[in-house]
């Protein structure tokens, strides 16, 4: 055990570091908000700059430094997959504005796509397609396997019909991961399949939905006798439940380091506010401040820890962990921003209050932290039956 | 940061861990309630390891985890989560023979308010195994270190729920030795490392509950089910489950950083005493809870390690007292 890697990781972190320093975009620089552009309008929500900078960062080897060159990276170890992660976080930089394409499509299709779908990859991590991932209904959030968007096999295409919901980024995005039921007659796990969707096909209404903070950045997206071709399926027929979970895995498997660093910087604004505020000398509100601190600085110990299992290959449970902490700490933490205010903890004018209403906003905003991606409740469920061996209701 | 252990990690964890199931079991802690002396044939295996007080905090927290996991009764925390380690910063003579294991020796420091820091008061409270060690390092105001032979120093056994750690107030006012200075900031050091110790040797006594309330929710039917299926359970088990873990970080981070004198030490050292007993006291009451009425007799064995649970918590600076001094470092 020691508090640092080795020099062939440093010298990566040091060349991380340079590149940063001449490329990166000064929207994010200036402080850019992880949670949320802010932005209703169809065309900021993803600006030219973030397009830029994810397209930068991939002919650099910088966007996803675990994969080969043509695919954005540059053969990176795991060790050095978390150094890139760990400054990206440190200094608030992300890859991208929209998640979807690199974290879920590109993963996804390399292992089950076909020869013409590996296509598809280079520009998804790149960001020159922007993709959305219609997973949940409005009968099927947490039991995923219960979607009833329907695809039937008609020659060489299907045609699809149904609704999802909660489809981040539908409004702006060129193409759709769609997981549609293909067999209703068999359990509901082996009936579902994968279909590419283009989102300009016929049949495709994409309805933006605002948020409790206001802002639309997701949308209801329907389907009505859409047509879609046959080669567009991914993976065997029936067996797209497979894939939904290879993709969610891969969403959890390295989003510690930003969520535990977006926590440590929660803390210390809250811990400003309160010197801010003169009320650095009351002795509950800095207990409580020293609470979230050793929440936050043990569980960014428990990544490290968790890290180090899988790279000796064990099967790190601690991502269901972090996910579920992080996610749950960030709320309260904001809810104390809210508090520490007194009555203008719920105020949004920009002369009252603190920084415009930023600790609301971003309560608000939190709950998309512990419901999308697998809710705390389902990630317990998760330790409690994968990782603790307890048996099933 | 790198919690990747070595192969001689692995191999100090295991050894222990094989050695004290056997030498440690739970009838040894029961049958030393009425008789500490039954706990003198551990000591003779313990003392072997000794010379982990004076060598990585890593590696004697590796250790002190498994002490944790048995609740061992003896002087082994005191000898070489203390005592060692105050010779060391004393450079005293002693020290070989302690990590030779051919003497022991325990640390009184606080005073009737219970907190360690030094002070002039001649009664020290809270100090462990005072009556069994060789030899007690009195630390008064100064700091300085008299260090007296425990056979002629009066101790009072102060009685906690915690049968398995005896805490002592120990009387030094005729303790004649010539006091030795010692560097503040070294004593700082000592007694961070003992509560890192401390803070591992805790991750271990919330692993023993955990494990053995996990097993009886798999076990024990109620409505014809295990109880570990109802969701009540599981989240409860998933909840405490993810406050060892992030105890049992923080202390190996803790550890780390003081092995590397790095700057974070201080925060450090208070969040891991304050994540160990989070999911030490967390652990207790759910691990009762869950067992129901069996969990709350004298039978079973579960209240041994609740009781190590809960001295624990209370002893080197309870979680709101590490919060505090937590706070003082992030504001003052």
């Amino acid at each position: 055990m020691r508090l640092s890697f080795g020099p062939e990781v440093e010298d990566f972190r040091a060349e991380l570091i340079m590149f940063l320093d001449e490329h990166a975009p000064a929207e994010m620089l200036r402080g850019f908000d992880m949670m949320d552009t802010g932005a209703e309008e169809r065309d900021q929500v993803i600006p030219d700059w973030a397009r830029e900078w994810q397209a930068t960062l991939f002919d650099h080897g910088w966007m996803i430094p675990a994969y080969p060159p043509d695919l954005g990276g540059r053969d990176a170890t795991p060790i050095q997959t978390l150094v890139y992660l760990e400054e990206m976080a440190r200094r608030r930089i992300l890859r991208s504005l929209h998640f979807p394409g690199y974290a879920i499509v590109a993963p996804s299709l390399i292992e089950f796509g076909n020869a013409e779908q590996q296509a598809l990859v280079r520009p998804a991590i790149r960001g020159d397609t922007v993709w959305c991932i219609g997973m949940s209904e409005p009968n099927a959030g947490s039991d995923l396997a219960g979607l009833q968007t329907r695809a039937v096999l008609d020659g060489d295409r299907f045609i699809v019909n149904g609704q999802k919901v909660w489809t981040s980024y539908a409004m702006v995005a060129q193409k759709c991961f769609v997981y549609v039921r293909t067999d209703p007659g068999v359990p509901k796990h082996k009936g579902i399949s994968l279909l590419i969707v283009d989102m300009d096909t016929p049949g495709v209404d994409v309805r933006p939905l605002r948020h409790i903070s206001g802002a639309a950045n997701f949308a209801e997206v329907f389907f009505t006798d859409v047509e879609v071709p046959a080669a567009n399926l991914v993976g065997a027929l029936n067996d797209g439940w497979r894939i939904t979970q290879g993709s969610l895995a891969h969403e959890r498997a390295g989003l510690w380091v930003e969520g535990v660093s977006r926590l440590e910087a929660t803390v210390r604004s809250l811990a400003d506010m309160v010197r801010r505020r003169g009320l650095a000398g009351d002795a509950g509100v800095r207990r409580r401040i020293a609470e979230m601190y050793e929440e936050a600085a043990s569980l960014r110990a428990l990544g490290y820890k968790g890290f180090a299992g899988f790279a000796q290959g064990s099967s790190a449970p601690e991502h269901s962990y972090m996910k579920m902490a992080t996610s749950e700490l960030g709320k309260a933490a904001y809810e104390l921003g809210m508090e520490l205010q007194g009555p203008y903890g719920a105020t949004r004018d920009p002369e009252r209050g603190e920084e415009q209403g930023r600790w609301v906003n971003m309560f608000f905003m939190s709950f998309a932290n512990t419901i999308a991606g697998g809710s705390s409740e389902i990630q317990r469920n998760i330790i409690a039956q994968r990782v603790l061996g307890l048996p099933r209701a | 940061m790198d919690f990747t252990l070595s192969d001689e990690q692995h191999l100090l964890r295991d050894t222990a861990r094989t050695l004290l199931a056997k030498e440690c079991p739970t009838a040894l802690v029961r049958a030393h309630i009425d008789d500490p002396t039954v706990a003198e044939p551990l000591w003779d295996r313990l003392r072997d390891f000794s010379a982990l007080g004076d060598g990585l905090l890593t590696d004697l927290c590796l250790f002190t985890t498994e002490t944790g996991y048995v609740a061992a009764p003896g002087p082994f925390f005191a000898t070489a989560g203390l005592f060692a380690p105050l010779l060391a910063a004393l450079g005293d003579e002693r020290l070989p023979a302690v990590l030779a294991g051919e003497t022991s020796g325990t640390v009184a420091i606080a005073g009737s308010s219970g907190v360690w820091d030094p002070n002039d008061e001649t009664v020290k409270c809270f100090v462990p195994e005072a009556d069994r060690v060789d030899w007690i390092a009195v630390v008064d105001a100064g700091p300085t270190v008299r260090v007296v032979p425990a056979a002629e120093t009066p101790t009072r056994l102060v009685e906690t729920v915690d049968w398995s750690r005896r805490l002592f107030e120990v009387d030094t006012a005729a303790a004649s030795t010539v006091p030795r200075r010692l560097n503040g900031a070294a004593l700082d050091q000592v007694l961070r490392r003992a509560t890192v110790a401390l803070a591992a040797e805790m991750v271990g006594t919330a692993r023993r509950i955990f494990d053995m309330t996990l097993e009886y929710a798999k076990e024990r039917k109620q409505f014809d089910v295990p109880i570990g299926s109802f969701q009540a359970i599981q989240h409860k088990l998933a909840d405490v489950s993810l406050a060892i873990e992030r105890a049992d970080s923080a202390a190996q981070y803790a550890a780390m950083t003081l092995d590397a004198r790095d700057a974070d030490a201080p925060r450090a050292t208070h969040v891991a005493k304050a994540a160990a007993g989070n999911a030490a006291t967390r652990g207790a009451k759910d691990g009762i809870q869950i067992h129901g009425g069996i969990g709350y007799t004298w039978e079973h064995d579960l209240h041994l390690f609740i009781r190590r649970a809960y001295g624990s918590e209370y002893w080197l600076g309870t979680t709101a007292w590490h919060h505090d001094r937590l706070a003082e470092l992030l504001f003052d």
